[in-house]
């Protein structure tokens, strides 16, 4: 199967959640204490008169404050137990303490009242500087990857990072810093630098991409914001003497600038095995009015429903679609296209081997639609219940979906004729495994229908990693 | 494609005739194209010609990455993609059509060794002048090269290539040489050229043969192009018989082409 090369240019998400805190992990407040003394401790008002942290070193105070301030305002002693765990936990998700532990007790001293407590948090902060160091095999290839963190470099939960990758075909590079208002965790600002190879053999393509982005996430409302801007500078080669000549005439180096928003709403539960909730994601790519030679409006869509059956199983639809609508007369790079198929995709499929094509080599194409009904259930009979067996899941799909170009002189009733024609469609079920709360692993057996004539079809088993599926 | 299936599929594609769509290309021929690359082109267009096939010339910015090799010009005969001079003339060969069929073996090798002086004294002479001569880099080939592409990236990929061909240059002892020893070594080379071609039409006998077509495309290109100093085409044009010599060819086989 090889490693997963990205055709995304964003690295692995490493916002301040990797330190394993899951939000399947936040369970609701303790259940303190049996019914009667639950009486007493709410019956008893109390007031919080300090509110300590211990353990400090390079951290600067007044970032804290305001993950804090809210235990002040706890009334009686359940609130206080149960502020104060919301309190570790917003210090937790700022990824800069290793381990936060929380002490309740009566206020002591000079100024203290009957019913005063202190409550403090005692911080373990993280390391400087962490390291680490795999090594990577797969697809003809091995490489060796370096990362490098600096963890609340500045003391305001700053984090920088670089990530080193040296292999036996290419090599590839990435320096990013991420910086968070303080008071505001979730409105962050990330600055990236790199240099990523990619190799696309359904393309007979190799691609370099050297750039920069800017990008500046900030919910509003129920909903979160992404502005983005990147400079990419790209080259693009064959991968073989014999690719098309259509792929080889978009060899050559082009440069990108592009201004990107992205808006996303997502009350799922979990990002992997979600029980219930939307996401709808909703993205928009304006490149070349700020420089460069690419010159196109990209549109993006995804949408996904989960609903919760009875036995435990749950029924999964999900649409994803798209638009590439070049700008300035010149026709639309590769390496912009949208691709279709394998196992992220319409399952049933080769990797991204669904639609216009040229002797063997794909294209892509400027307009897109897939769509998904899952129903996953709980492996039969439940082994290794309440543990490892809770990772995997079977499921039952049938997805479908059509890759095109369109003309853009024609109206939308042509477009969406275009699109409704030659439908590709697959069915089958599989077993899927949840990796971390990022990745997922699946084995399928598909049966692919509306097969065009140039798509390239996998029936049978299938097996598929990544982090976006359909 | 390992070489048992090159070779293979080179047999197979030798067997079909040589298409109407056989096209070549190179860079953008107002803008972008520089001196040696000019030179080489009009020397493959001038060979088919003389071997009396169609090719039509399309110009694209990136041909330079599109080539195989990375060298202009490529033509593209129906699914085959071959580059330079050197693998054309084969490839030809291959199909049947070749000029220095008529050629003993004494006359070929002949022909092979200023085939070799062009390239080495010619081509790297025009290169060097467009590269390592700091005023035609800067008022020439930088702004040429770079033309297709926006900035940062059109600095990035000319500074890139002039580094390039100035590593090459120090590589086979150019590095040291002055603007002056490049003209007197054009002017030796064209002195042996001219002393070879006599009072001929063409090189061997009656009938052209490739090298005829090189040494056209490399004169003819520097004769009317304009450079910073006349002083390389001044070199050329001291040698009549050359001068005629490029005047006959051009009537003969681009009296249709527009220059």
């Amino acid at each position: 199967m090889g490693t997963v090369h990205a055709k995304s240019l964003d690295p692995l998400p490493m916002h301040g959640r990797d330190l394993g805190v899951n939000p399947d992990d936040l369970v609701d407040a303790p259940d303190v204490a049996q019914e009667a003394k639950q009486e007493i401790l709410e019956n008893k008002d109390v007031v919080v008169q300090h509110v300590n942290i211990q353990g400090l070193g390079r951290t600067k105070e007044d970032l804290l404050g305001y993950e804090i301030s809210d235990v002040f305002h706890a009334k009686n002693l359940i609130d206080v137990m149960k502020k104060a765990h919301v309190a570790r936990q917003k210090l937790l998700r700022l990824g800069i303490f290793k381990d936060v532990e929380v002490l309740i007790d009566t206020s002591e001293g000079t100024d203290a009242l009957p019913n005063g407590l202190d409550v403090t948090f005692e911080v373990t902060e993280v390391k400087r500087l962490t390291g680490s160091y795999n090594t990577m095999v797969g697809n003809n290839e091995g490489s060796m990857v370096l990362g490098l963190k600096l963890p609340n470099m500045l003391g305001r939960a700053e984090k920088l990072t670089f990530q080193f990758s040296y292999g036996t075909k290419e090599t590839s590079y990435g320096l990013s810093f991420f910086k968070p208002q303080p008071g505001h965790f979730e409105r962050n600002l990330t600055l990236n630098l790199y240099k990523v190879t990619g190799q696309f053999p359904w393309s007979s393509l190799k691609e370099t991409d050297r750039g920069m982005s800017a990008e500046v996430n900030f919910p509003l409302g129920v909903t979160n914001h992404t502005l983005k801007w990147e400079g990419v500078w790209r080259e693009l080669g064959c991968l073989a003497r014999s690719a098309s000549f259509a792929v080889r005439e978009e060899s050559g180096h082009s440069l990108k600038s592009a201004l990107s928003h992205t808006v996303s709403v997502d009350s799922r539960n979990s990002a992997i095995f979600p029980n219930r909730g939307t996401l709808l994601r909703l993205n928009q790519e304006l490149a070349g009015y700020t420089g460069g030679d690419a010159s196109f409006l990209k549109e993006d869509v995804e949408l996904q429903f989960n609903r919760r059956l009875i036995w435990d199983s749950v029924l999964s639809a999900s649409l994803w679609g798209g638009m590439l609508y070049p700008l300035g007369g010149q026709p639309s790079c590769i390496a912009d296209r949208f691709y279709l198929g394998g196992p992220t995709s319409v399952r049933g499929f080769g990797m991204y081997s669904i639609g216009p094509q040229s002797e063997g080599d794909y294209l892509g194409g400027e307009a897109y639609w897939a769509g998904g009904l899952h129903l996953y259930t709980p492996l039969p009979f439940r082994p290794g219940k309440g543990g490892f067996g809770d990772l995997f899941r079977t499921h039952f799909f049938l997805n479908a979906g059509n890759l095109c170009n369109l003309n853009y002189g024609d109206g939308p009733r042509a477009h969406l004729q275009k699109l409704a024609e030659c439908i590709r469609w697959s069915y089958g079920a599989g077993i899927v495994l949840r990796l971390g709360n990022i990745a997922r692993l699946e084995l399928n057996y598909c049966v692919p229908m509306g097969v065009q004539s140039g798509d390239r079809i996998c029936d049978g088993v299938q097996f598929g990693a990544g982090i976006r599926f359909l | 494609m390992s070489l048992a299936a090159e070779a293979f599929v080179s047999q197979l594609s030798a067997a079909e005739p040589w298409p109407e769509t056989a096209t070549l290309y190179q860079p953008l021929k107002e803008d972008q194209i520089l001196l040696s690359d000019c030179a080489s082109s009009l020397a493959v267009q001038a060979y088919l010609r003389m071997c009396n096939l169609p090719v039509r010339v399309a110009c694209r910015a990136n041909a330079e990455y599109m080539s195989p090799s990375g060298k202009i010009p490529f033509i593209q005969v129906g699914n085959q993609v071959v580059s330079e001079l050197g693998p054309i003339v084969q490839f030809t060969k291959a199909k049947g059509h070749s000029l220095s069929d008529g050629l003993d073996d004494v006359q070929r090798a002949e022909m092979k060794a200023y085939m070799e002086l062009v390239n080495n004294m010619l081509l790297t002479a025009e290169l060097y002048i467009q590269w390592c001569d700091d005023a035609t880099a800067a008022e020439i080939s930088r702004p040429r090269y770079s033309s297709p592409y926006s900035w940062p990236l059109s600095n990035i990929l000319a500074y890139q290539k002039q580094y390039e061909v100035r590593r090459k240059m120090n590589a086979i002892g150019w590095g040291g040489k002055t603007l002056e020893q490049v003209y007197e070594d054009v002017s030796q080379c064209c002195q042996a050229l001219s002393q070879r071609l006599g009072t001929q039409p063409f090189f061997f006998n009656k009938q052209p043969t490739e090298l005829d077509a090189l040494v056209f495309g490399h004169l003819f290109t520097i004769l009317t192009t304009r450079l910073t100093s006349t002083e390389l085409a001044e070199r050329i044009k001291s040698y009549s018989n050359l001068l005629s010599f490029c005047r006959r060819i051009e009537q003969a086989y681009f009296e249709d082409k527009s220059s």
